[in-house]
């Protein structure tokens, strides 16, 4: 596998791009959805690769090497010897059809030879769970399935699209088929629980009405102070909720405030919140959670099998609540990554409103919060 | 230099190299914003944290200290004796209410103290060992309904008691839990109930259940050990009579003394009371016939004597019937019912009797002997009648009646003649009562002012022995009867035999003017070739035919061909049993000549049918 890194901002326009000998299958392409909602960088790009497939999304921050950015757009193009990559989407109309969406996309996808799949999602408008639910009831639990849902600078909108210019409420998915492909991922918080366990004593789907007997707005208010839940939801990212699942009790399910009303005092969350259930408040401090990084990292290099030829590429995949809580000091989880996987690796990603791997716990991809989800893509040798 | 601080260093050096320093200060100002941000959300998530904590563990408290007042409640107020020890000296740390009064004396008194300072020494080295035990092995002591000596209420009482450990977190012995439930009501309670349900309230007799468990057991041991044994079913006469008379106080009484003498008499066998005034007794094993028989009729004599009740003075009997295991049932139910139906038979004989169950075969064959020995009797003691059913033409005037046989028995009422009839048949008796009949219908015809015939049933063996011939000549003189009014009524069994005798009496009878009937006609075997050998007067079609008329059609088409072949032959023909006007209304229109049933008259006493014979009521009331 070859990979041609390429980025472009305002001042230069695209840099590095058709450095490969030959045509690369796909392009890979995050971005600011204020570049991207013209779709002007989608045609540079099709321009750029005529024959390649193009996927991409909008981002709440693009990851490519080191280095963070906010108004460029980051792009690999990647040239694989051995292996095929097939793309499809899908434009869902609600929420409720997150799993049905996830079922057609992988009947569309499944062949017997699939050896993994990369979701690209829109990120406020589709039930990431249901919709990792009906892709492992196609593809099965033990293909690995990771991806991340798309973000953007203020839970307006976001934007997906594969070869075609981005628009929302899309659902992208990315196959890559053959014997030779090496895929492998690594997902970590670095969040730790505190304060006392609460019930959920009402909650309608991701909304949760009352927690404790309480409007859950007044808690987070209480515990980020006025100013700062003036600011809510992404003042919110800081104190995720752990939910605990008295039948899988060592299931880490951790789901971050994506929306409020502030009328009803009503936090929505990223996924389904049963009532009844029991939830505890999270918190991280910037070392804690650049060492999850890092152990996400070092769980995606140890599971990238030997021999492998050619480039690898590493997609990062990380909350935006991370990036909330760390700050300037976000690079320190990049960091923590670069410093498992090794020089040797290309790294690109995002910042996310929910990533999609499988954790090490159970190997059954499932959507996250507030974790650093790593995956490599390599090719074995012949 | 921190790696912060070099990024914002990198990021504040443009191309040429050159650090804007504002930029870098920017960048620098907003980590510290970071910062700060951070520990203050930190802190304040810290300091909120600790006072939910505060808060939760305020509030766990409380539902611990409600928890503990809610649990000290419920052990202060169950009334089961709950106590606990420390575990290393067996010292009291705890004593509920039904502990005190347990032990007969204040938890104050307890508590605090080893056994030794509160019981006697051996009791409390007992109560040590007891410790001790558990303590050491860890395993929890039960005790159930064992008689305890401990305390002052405690001795004479039935406990379960449990003992068992509490260990501390760090898992050694902490306390020993005891609970004393007092079982002394709940075990004599239960003894109690157990002996009222299985025995009677008033005699204290083993009751029905208790019976049919002891029946049953029996019943399993004697079909493994082949053994056999007597079941007694017997009830008192005359029972209910006491108690109407002298009312149920005092029947209540009679019936205890009466189960007192039976169960004294029947000494070694198992007697019960099983309802009302009905007693089973059942035998020892292998206890012979005649030794039962002996025991019956002595609790018979027994019962018989008068009993002297609350200043009355009764006499009630008692009947008894014997079944006898296996003979007479290898089954309880059997058992029972054949020892009832004897019980049954030896009331219907005449109470205070003892009869042994006999099966229905043995049971006909003895009602027969005892059928055959009243007939003797029945004739000397006037128990016959002579019952006259008329005889018609088809347009319903009366042209005769006939003479029928009927014993009312005194104590069986009327007999059936077909059960009798064959009886004096066997043993010779129908030619006197058959003479009988004759004289007493001729006597009464001759009496009649109306000249109608009389018919009279001669049975075959009249024919064969004696002299009929002369006893009806004899007759006839006797009462002035004119033969021609007499008809005899013969069937085709007086044929049968000897062919010759029989035709020849039949002639010289029908020479004395005497007519001649062939009887049930068409139920025989050969009643043509008769026909043709001797000339009837009359035949009579049997009811059978006539009551089946309106059901098949085969009986139509035999009446018609015998009403045809009688009127070939000129016999007139009686058709028998007519009930309906539709069966008058066939045979007349098939031209049958006579009828005879319901429809006309059923058999009576004559005094029914004088305004027939042509005596006028008042002549015969007055005569």
């Amino acid at each position: 596998m070859q990979i041609q890194y390429l980025h472009w901002n305002a001042a230069h326009g695209w840099r590095g791009a058709n450095a490969l000998h030959e045509p690369a299958q796909l392009v890979l392409y995050f971005g600011c959805r204020k570049e991207l909602a013209s779709g002007e960088r989608y045609r540079e790009l099709r321009r750029l690769y005529p024959e390649s497939h193009i996927v991409g999304c909008s981002t709440c921050g693009q990851i490519h090497g080191d280095d963070i950015s906010d108004d460029e757009v980051v792009a690999v193009a990647l040239r694989f010897a051995r292996t095929r990559v097939r793309v499809a989407s899908q434009a869902i109309a609600s929420r409720d059809e997150s799993r049905r969406c996830g079922v057609d996309l992988a009947q569309r996808m499944a062949a017997p030879d699939l050896a993994g799949v990369f979701i690209l999602s829109d990120g406020l408008n589709v039930n990431g769970s249901e919709l990792v639910a009906g892709i492992t009831e196609v593809v099965g639990p033990d293909l690995p399935v990771t991806g991340g849902l798309a973000g953007d600078d203020r839970f307006e909108q976001t934007l997906v699209e594969a070869d075609a210019e981005p628009s929302p409420n899309r659902v992208a998915l990315i196959g890559f088929y053959g014997s030779s492909v090496r895929i492998a991922h690594g997902c970590a918080g670095g969040w730790d629980v505190f304060g006392p366990r609460r019930k959920v004593t009402k909650s309608e789907g991701s909304m949760v009405i009352e927690l404790d007997g309480e409007p859950p707005l007044d808690l987070y208010t209480r515990y980020l102070g006025e100013e700062a839940a003036a600011e809510m939801p992404g003042s919110g990212l800081a104190f995720p909720l752990r939910i605990h699942d008295e039948a899988e009790p060592h299931r880490q399910i951790v789901r971050s405030v994506f929306a409020v009303d502030r009328d009803a005092r009503t936090l929505t969350f990223a996924a389904d919140i049963p009532e009844g259930c029991t939830a505890q408040l999270m918190r991280a401090n910037f070392d804690s959670l650049a060492a999850g990084a890092g152990d996400a990292g070092r769980q995606a290099r140890n599971a990238l099998a030997d021999g492998i030829e050619g480039d690898k590429l590493a997609i990062l995949v990380s909350c935006t609540g991370r990036r909330r809580v760390m700050g300037q000091r976000t690079q320190h989880e990049l960091d923590a990554v670069a410093a498992e996987l090794g020089d040797d690796v290309v790294r690109i990603g995002f910042y996310s409103y929910g990533e999609l791997a499988p954790p090490a716990a159970t190997g059954r991809c499932e959507l996250h919060n507030q974790t650093m989800t790593v995956t490599m893509i390599a090719e074995a040798a012949a | 230099m921190h790696r912060l601080l070099a990024r914002q260093i990198r990021q504040a050096t443009d191309e040429t190299g050159q650090v804007d320093v504002t930029r870098l200060g920017e960048l620098v100002g907003a980590a510290y914003e970071e910062s700060d941000s951070d520990r203050r959300r930190t802190d304040r998530a810290i300091k909120l944290m600790i006072e939910e904590l505060e808060q939760t563990h305020k509030r766990a408290e409380q539902d611990l200290l409600r928890a503990r007042e809610f649990l000290d409640c419920i052990i202060e107020n169950i009334p089961i004796a709950v106590f606990a020890k420390d575990a290393k000296d067996s010292r009291y740390v705890l004593l509920n209410r039904a502990g005190e009064e347990y032990y007969g004396m204040p938890r104050e008194e307890m508590l605090g103290k080893t056994p030794e300072q509160i019981f006697p020494r051996d009791i409390a080295r007992v109560v040590n060992e007891q410790d001790r035990r558990v303590v050491d092995s860890g395993t929890p002591m039960f005790l159930e309904g064992h008689l305890l000596e401990v305390g002052v209420k405690g001795h004479d009482r039935l406990v379960n008691s449990r003992k068992l450990l509490v260990r501390d977190g760090d898992g050694a012995p902490q306390y020993l839990v005891g609970v004393i439930e007092d079982v002394t009501e709940r075990i004599t309670n239960e003894a109690r109930i157990s002996h009222l349900a299985l025995h009677d309230a008033l005699t204290n007799l083993p009751n029905r259940s208790a019976f049919n468990a002891a029946l049953d057991e029996r019943l399993e041991r004697a079909q493994e050990a082949s053994t056999s044994f007597a079941v007694l079913s017997l009830d008192l006469d005359r029972f209910k009579e006491v108690n109407d008379v002298f009312g149920h106080p005092v029947g209540d009484l009679l019936m205890r003394a009466a189960a007192d003498r039976l169960a004294a008499e029947a000494d070694g066998a198992f007697v019960a009371r099983i309802g009302g005034d009905e007693f089973m007794i059942l035998m020892p094993d292998d206890i012979g016939r005649e030794d039962v028989l002996t025991l019956a009729e002595r609790l018979v004599e027994v019962i018989g004597k008068e009993l002297e009740v609350d200043d009355y003075l009764s006499q009630v009997g008692i009947s008894v019937g014997i079944a006898i295991y296996p003979d007479d049932g290898v089954a309880a139910a059997t058992l029972l019912a054949n020892a009832d139906s004897a019980l049954y038979r030896a009331k219907r004989e005449g109470r205070g009797r003892v009869c042994f169950f006999e099966s229905e075969t043995d049971q006909e064959l003895r009602d027969r002997r005892l059928l055959r020995h009243d007939l003797r009797q029945a004739l000397e003691q006037n128990q016959f009648l002579v019952y006259f059913q008329p005889q018609a033409r088809m347009d319903g005037e009366v042209v005769g009646f006939e003479a029928l046989l009927r014993w009312n028995h005194p104590t069986r009422g009327f007999v059936p003649p077909d059960q009798f009839i064959p009886l004096a048949e066997e043993n010779g008796l129908i030619i006197q009562i058959g003479e009988w009949v004759l004289r007493e219908a001729c006597r009464e015809a001759a009496s009649w002012p109306r000249p109608l015939q009389v018919a009279v049933n001669l049975s075959p063996v009249q024919f064969q022995a004696g002299d009929l011939e002369r006893a009806i000549h004899q007759i006839l003189l006797e009462t002035g009867l004119s033969p021609t009014r007499l008809e005899v009524e013969i069937t085709e069994g007086v044929l049968i035999g000897d062919f010759t005798r029989a035709l020849n009496l039949l002639r010289r009878l029908k020479a004395l003017g005497i007519r001649i009937a062939m009887d049930d006609f068409g139920t025989g075997y050969s009643s043509l070739s008769y026909l043709q050998s001797f000339p009837f007067d009359k035949i009579k079609i049997d009811r059978s035919f006539i009551s089946n008329l309106e059901a098949t059609p085969q009986s139509t088409e035999i009446v018609r061909a015998v009403l045809s072949l009688a009127r070939a032959l000129n016999i007139p023909v009686v058709a028998e049993g007519v009930e309906t006007e539709a069966q008058r209304a066939f045979l007349e229109r098939e031209a049958c000549e006579e009828m005879q049933g319901y429809l006309v008259g059923r058999p009576d006493l004559i005094e029914r049918y004088l305004d027939l014979v042509g005596v006028a009521v008042e002549r015969r009331v007055y005569a």
